[in-house]
């Protein structure tokens, strides 16, 4: 850690700012508010021509680089290095750790579908491809479209039924994160933890980024409402 | 413009009359006696092999009077008529199209010279195994008049397959390719080709392409050309490029070219280790722009060049495309190159210098950055006597060997930080490259090595990278600039082929920076005349 602290300042790498947010991307906001949770002092710097990049958002201070692709992602690159930990005592706790499972994969499903599938578009081309030249954007746009159906396992035929399981799941995690949090401002013992930084920043996007006819069509927003206390 | 084998060069453009003509005068004006040696005197192709001596007899004494007003001065003559025979897939136009010097002759002088003129430029659309001009006399009313009668046989064979170097409008050097050409398709004079390349500088390229001699009209072909390219940095900037994209050739007389380039073009590193600076301009862009080069090329050799003198002058603007996003800049070069004689040993002086600038265009542009592939960066194993066309080459330096480097990534390990290679660097190019050389070649006193033109040579050479945006122009300085040049002395043998020119070299470095990569020793270099 002393040697850590000797290094030079750290600047995180991530996509542009939009919505109000400090940056708009789903992926790279944990890593903001993560760092914010931990009064790491850091600047912001942005990349907008990579959008399909996965080591974006990075962490990179001198020769030392922490990467979203590499060791379970920036989070984790920075607990293993001895950066910064939130998650001390959290990591053999079940409860903690079957949260954390749920905003990834169920929370993080549902943002994604409705992001690149569910709605016009109109956002991520907003947050992913402001700055890069219209063919460009087209084709790489049409390429992730692509790409989450087949992450998602949607198809012409299943994509009705797909929708309303992405939902469902979403609304069953949704019910279940917020009895979890109640009035208390975090998740768990009154002090912030990546999960905490992981579910606000999908909050933050889904509240800000999403366009509003998708709020109000998806059961989504009944519980979006009991999370506005965040 | 590709200067596929085949077409014929610019060394065998007609620059005298036709050389039957000049046969037969030389032989008029050694042995005016003779009558025996006839098959050489007509100056019509004679079909008739039958009698070929009587009707020579019978002609001869035309033939030398022919010659004698030839020899004196103009011989007034006009053409009536020009004829064309043998093209059934080739378009008149594009044939005809030829035809204007010779329908405006005046003199049998002017009509040789343009049969000679038009004969090259038929043989060059590659389209004909064989191009026959012959001059017949004109209709018996109309005297002074000829007729000129143009066959053609068209090639059978319009698929071909080669192997060679060249240099195209969109590749940065010059290029192993290896191609098929389909000549001819729509009758339009048209060369179709599919090819694979590897350039001298690490890049692959694979493309089809289509060369229209005479597109609308206009006067200098066109040539559009598809590409994919991919060249490989990693080793020395942790980065690899690859380009989809159109080339356009609008524009191409003799020393003049007009290229447009449409690419999308991206930057990624597979191995995650780059510097800060490389990983801040990974992604893609979009690049629209226009390429203008003026070249002014005397010297009498591209690859051992003993006289004459070179200018190259190399513009290019990015961002012309209505949407703004598209990468915008402004870069130039200049080369300058002499060769001068000593007269002994085929001994020759060849210096040089080159310099280019590139610049990004916006506001505050001194505080913006260029994209890295538009950065100048020095060294490799090429030799500057070839690489004309800006600063790039520099005796004893490796590949992108100088310049501005930064340190890349550091993986934490296991073992402590202390044994992690600190010496590993990005180049990272620079604005502003200056390059200056001198070179001293000369005869290798063996015989054998004359005949195949092997021969030694003595050389120096300098030169420095400087970056001038994002506000280091502040920290510029000329003195500094000039107190940081690298340079080098050595020796080596030059083993000069067709295609390349091989040289096998002791350099010395004089002068480097504490990162630069090069080292004294032998080097060998390898490059094909731009």
């Amino acid at each position: 850690m002393e040697q850590v602290n000797e290094r030079e300042d750290f600047t995180l790498v991530t996509r542009k700012p939009y919505f109000g947010l400090p940056t708009a991307c789903p992926i790279c906001l944990p890593v903001y508010i993560y760092l914010k949770f931990a009064r790491l002092p850091f600047h912001l710097a942005f990349n907008s021509t990579y959008p399909d990049s996965d080591i974006i958002p990075y962490v990179e201070s001198g020769t030392y680089v922490a990467c979203n692709n590499e060791n379970g992602g920036v989070i984790e690159c920075l607990k293993k290095d001895g950066i910064v930990d939130l998650d001390n005592g959290y990591q053999s706790v079940p409860e903690w750790i079957s949260m954390k499972a749920l905003i990834s994969s169920w929370l993080e499903e549902a943002l994604i579908y409705e992001l690149w599938v569910g709605s016009d578009g109109n956002s991520v081309r907003k947050i992913y491809y402001p700055d890069l030249a219209w063919p460009i954007g087209k084709v790489l746009f049409l390429q992730q479209v692509r790409t989450v159906k087949q992450q998602l396992g949607i198809t012409k035929e299943n994509s009705d039924r797909r929708e309303e399981e992405i939902y469902n799941r979403a609304s069953i995690a949704y019910r279940a994160l917020s009895t979890r949090l109640g009035e208390e401002s975090f998740l768990f013992e009154n002090r912030p933890s990546s999960v905490d930084a992981i579910l606000l920043a999908h909050v933050l996007v889904t509240l800000h980024a999403l366009p509003v006819s998708c709020l109000t069509n998806c059961t989504l927003s009944v519980y979006i409402g009991s999370l506005r206390s965040i | 413009m590709a200067n596929a084998g085949g077409i014929p060069g610019p060394e065998q453009k007609p620059e005298a009359l036709n050389p039957n003509l000049d046969e037969i005068e030389e032989e008029e004006e050694e042995d005016d006696d003779v009558v025996e040696e006839e098959d050489d005197d007509d100056l019509e192709e004679d079909d008739d092999a039958a009698q070929p001596q009587r009707k020579s007899r019978v002609d001869r004494p035309k033939i030398e009077n022919l010659f004698r007003r030839i020899r004196n001065g103009p011989v007034p003559l006009r053409v009536h008529d020009v004829i064309v025979k043998g093209n059934t897939k080739t378009k008149d136009c594009l044939i005809e199209a030829e035809l204007d010097a010779i329908r405006n002759a005046t003199t049998m002088q002017e009509i040789i010279q343009a049969a000679n003129i038009i004969n090259y430029k038929l043989r060059e659309l590659e389209c004909f195994d064989s191009v026959e001009i012959t001059l017949d006399s004109g209709p018996p009313e109309l005297p002074g008049t000829s007729n000129v009668i143009i066959q053609v046989v068209e090639t059978k064979t319009p698929l071909s397959g080669q192997i060679g170097t060249y240099t195209k409008g969109e590749a940065k050097s010059s290029t192993v390719e290896g191609s098929l050409k389909y000549k001819n398709g729509f009758g339009y004079g048209d060369l179709w080709d599919a090819s694979l390349a590897y350039g001298f500088d690490r890049s692959a390229e694979v493309s089809a392409g289509v060369y229209l001699p005479r597109f609308k009209g206009l006067v200098t072909p066109m040539t559009a050309r598809v590409f994919l390219q991919s060249q490989d940095w990693l080793k020395f900037s942790s980065y690899k490029e690859q380009s989809l994209g159109l080339s356009l050739g609008l524009f191409s007389i003799r020393h003049h070219d007009l290229v447009y380039n449409l690419a999308w073009r991206t930057l990624t590193d597979p191995s995650h280790m780059s510097s800060n600076t490389v990983r801040r301009q990974l992604g893609h862009d979009f690049l629209s722009s226009l390429k203008y080069t003026f070249k002014f090329d005397k010297r009498n050799s591209p690859l051992r060049p003993t006289r004459g003198y070179a200018f190259v002058s190399t513009t290019q603007i990015g961002g012309l495309a209505p949407d703004s996003r598209c990468l915008r800049f402004l870069r130039q070069e200049f080369d300058l190159r002499f060769a001068v004689p000593f007269g002994f040993y085929r001994t020759a002086l060849n210096f040089g210098i080159s310099s280019g600038v590139v610049l990004p265009i916006g506001r505050d542009f001194l505080r913006m950055s260029t994209s890295l592939p538009e950065r100048f960066f020095l060294g490799g194993n090429l030799s500057p006597i070839c690489s004309l066309g800006g600063p790039s080459a520099l005796w004893g330096f490796k590949t992108r060997g100088l310049g501005p480097a930064e340190p890349r990534r550091q993986v934490r390990g296991d073992s402590s930080d202390e044994n992690a290679d600190a010496s590993e660097r990005d180049f990272l190019g620079g604005d502003l490259a200056v390059s200056a050389f001198a070179d001293l070649s000369f005869d290798l006193p063996l015989r054998w090595f004359r005949e195949k033109g092997i021969h030694g040579h003595l050389f120096a050479c300098a030169g420095n990278v400087a970056k001038l945006t994002e506000n280091e122009y502040r920290n510029f300085s000329l003195p500094k600039f000039l107190q940081s040049t690298r340079s080098s002395v050595g020796a080596g043998i030059v083993f000069p082929t067709n295609l390349f020119r091989l040289e096998v070299n002791y350099c010395r470095i004089l002068k480097k920076s504490s990162h630069d990569h090069g080292k004294n020793g032998i080097q060998i270099s390898l490059s094909a005349p731009l």
